[in-house]
């Protein structure tokens, strides 16, 4: 479930943000002229990301590295004609707003077709694996989706109501700023886009440039997300650094007890943005850490060694675990079997630590299954010790009065594999 | 109203420039292609050691492509081509990578990788039996990615498996950086597997893998892949 919060908010945040501090200037700059062109385009972008989704899914219409490219420069130019139409509102006051508010609006659009269909393709993918919609991982997975999506739409929500209640100009300075950050990283991105699709070639002599550009942009997406958080976060700040005290007149107390509950309403707005994007950062770093950390083996268990045969008796395997030994050769190879009971049944699953496929990565236990560590498949516990696939690879063994007995020279054939 | 209509057009219109702009496919996005400075070499190895190397400074001409299906299938893929046509022994290799793809036999989940890489091999003239062109079967081969920084991205052995445009090596991989990586496939011998051949003058093909195999696997070796991760 922690997996799935965590990867909806990655890939909703930035589009929730910004659709936010779009819609709240929109709303506060430009009034209903703005407004409504903004709204509009948010909910063509929800019925397309929806109409992507399907397209994505269920057909082969979709490329999707193209369908990104033409989103992105849609994006960019769209940004470039809200800056110039937001300096010429100052003084046309008629047209230019809607312009404006027209252009944010595609904006909007264009994240949102971008980020939410694979959000809500996740479901489907989900089911690729769990099979059914009634199991319980399927369940949790899903709730893991609709939080994080509920996160988004709520920082959204919060951040829009606390950019509504800003100056104008400082409103309009952080909308630059999130919209620049994001502006560059969609061009980056296009650039990466065009030099997979060969769009950008080797031969050409920007080619090299524009790879170091990919690189570094490709590796370093947090920059981009960060500084956009950054910019958004000065939104409840300075929200909340002027909602402690009355700057407005008043001329009387019900003046004054209206302009207090304004000044609460704000702190209480700038608040809600400051919790969710706080939730949202520890999502992205702390919990994400959480979930992309690496699988320890469990470590490797003593047995008795008696002659050319490691024994291992019942009682140490019989509890369901998983179990790891390991037998060291003159020359240091840990050669590593692991032994696990079956369920339902009095037999082993005994094999190699290792399989034909990944290697000698190993495999763990999470949940009552054995994982290979590498490929991340789940192996079913009653064929560990029959070949094929990613099972262990298979190792010969006896049972002999209450043990399970690995002859040496079994292990031995298969050195190679833990060299 | 006016102004709602202008607002209304200019969405419309930017959904018209979303389907219009570059409605040219990604298979006209085409054109010679791999890295500058990319080297590749074949090479015949024994006991891990490489015996001949054959370094050549030519650039692959390499190209996006949407792989056809085969005959009755309803397929169509887009293929992201590392090297093209690389011969080495009796085998001719080309190197591809596109979306992770769920595979029968429990490897369905795709959540954590970043792209299929697939090794296309077929056949170049030879006295085993296989016509020119064929895919070769019951092989083991071992891949390895190396990123600029010396150290291994990537490695483990290809699964065997069909797609809609027919059998190959390949696996699901988490190469998640954008780096110029250099990129080794292994190829061991398919008698390893306990693939037979005749060895009859009257029905056998004339060979022995030892003709092909005698110095140990057949090793391709590719340098100077420019990759970046996407999305799919």
């Amino acid at each position: 479930m922690l997996k799935y919060f965590v990867e909806t908010t990655e890939a909703l945040l930035i589009a929730g943000i910004l659709i936010g501090m779009m819609t709240g200037f929109a709303r506060s700059a430009y009034g209903k002229k703005g407004r409504l062109p903004a709204d509009i385009g948010v909910w063509l972008g929800v019925i397309g990301a929806v109409v992507m989704a399907y397209l994505k899914n269920a057909t082969r219409l979709i490329d999707t590295s193209l369908w990104n490219l033409r989103i992105f420069l849609t994006c960019i130019g769209a940004l470039l004609l809200f800056w110039i139409c937001a300096a010429a509102a100052h003084k046309e006051k008629k047209v230019m707003p809607v312009l404006a508010g027209s252009f944010l609006g595609v904006i909007s659009a264009g994240l949102l077709i971008h980020a939410v269909p694979d959000v809500i393709s996740n479901p489907y993918i989900i089911l690729m694996t769990e099979k059914s919609v009634l199991s319980t991982a399927f369940m949790l997975k899903t709730i893991g989706i609709i939080f994080g999506i509920l996160l988004t739409v709520l920082l959204g929500l919060a951040i829009g109501s606390a950019m509504l209640r800003l100056r104008r100009g400082q409103a309009m300075l952080l909308l630059s700023l999130a919209l620049g950050f994001c502006g560059l990283r969609l061009a980056a991105n296009c650039i990466r886009i065009m030099q997979t699709k060969r769009i950008i070639t080797p031969d050409m002599s920007i080619y090299h440039f524009c790879f170091r550009i990919i690189k570094f942009t490709s590796n370093h997406d947090k920059i981009f997300i960060f500084a956009i958080l950054a910019a958004a976060a000065c939104i409840p700040v300075l929200l909340l650094l002027r909602s402690f005290h009355i700057t407005e007149p008043y001329r009387n107390n019900a003046e004054r007890r209206k302009l207090l509950k304004k000044l609460k309403v704000n702190r209480r707005w700038a608040a809600a943005a400051v919790l969710c994007m706080l939730l949202s950062l520890v999502n992205i770093t702390w919990f994400k850490s959480i979930v992309t950390r690496a699988v320890d083996l469990a470590p490797i268990e003593e047995c008795k060694i008696s002659g050319h045969d490691m024994v291992v008796p019942f009682e140490q395997v019989e509890d369901g675990h998983l179990h790891r030994f390991a037998y060291t050769t003159e020359d240091n190879v840990q050669i590593r079997f692991i032994i696990i009971k079956k369920p339902n049944s009095s037999s082993y699953g005994i094999g190699l630590d290792a399989c034909d496929i990944c290697g000698e990565t190993g495999y763990y236990e999470k949940d009552g299954q054995v994982v290979c560590k590498l490929c991340d498949v789940v192996m079913n516990i009653n064929t560990i010790g029959f070949k094929g696939g990613c099972n262990p690879i298979v190792i010969p063994y006896t049972i002999e009065n209450g043990s399970i007995v690995v002859p040496v020279d079994g292990l031995l054939d298969h050195k190679k594999e833990f060299q | 109203m006016n102004k709602k209509l202008i607002g209304v057009s200019i969405l419309a219109a930017t959904a018209l420039t979303f389907v219009g702009c570059g409605s040219g496919s990604s298979t006209a996005s085409t054109a010679d292609a791999g890295s500058s400075a990319a080297a590749s070499s074949s090479q015949a190895e024994e006991s891990g050691e490489a015996e001949s190397s054959e370094e050549s400074a030519e650039e692959t001409d390499a190209e996006v492509k949407t792989e056809n299906a085969a005959d009755g299938v309803d397929g169509g893929f887009t293929e992201y081509p590392i090297f093209e046509d690389e011969e080495a022994g009796f085998l001719n290799v080309s190197a591809v990578y596109f979306q992770p793809v769920p595979m029968s036999g429990g490897n369905e989940n795709i959540e954590d990788f970043n792209i299929h890489l697939e090794a296309d091999v077929s056949a170049l003239e030879n006295k085993l039996g296989f016509g020119v062109g064929d895919w070769v079967p019951y092989m083991t081969v071992d891949y390895k990615v190396v990123a600029s920084s010396g150290d291994t991205a990537a490695e483990g052995s290809f699964m065997v498996m069909s797609a809609s445009d027919g059998p190959h090596y390949g696996a699901n991989i988490k190469l998640p950086n954008a780096d110029t990586y250099s990129i080794e496939f292994t190829f061991h011998s398919p008698e390893d597997n306990g693939y037979l051949l005749h060895t009859d003058a009257e029905t056998g093909p004339g060979g022995s893998f030892d003709d092909y195999f005698k110095d140990g696997p057949i090793v391709v070796k590719y340098e100077g892949w420019d990759y970046a991760p996407q999305e799919w």
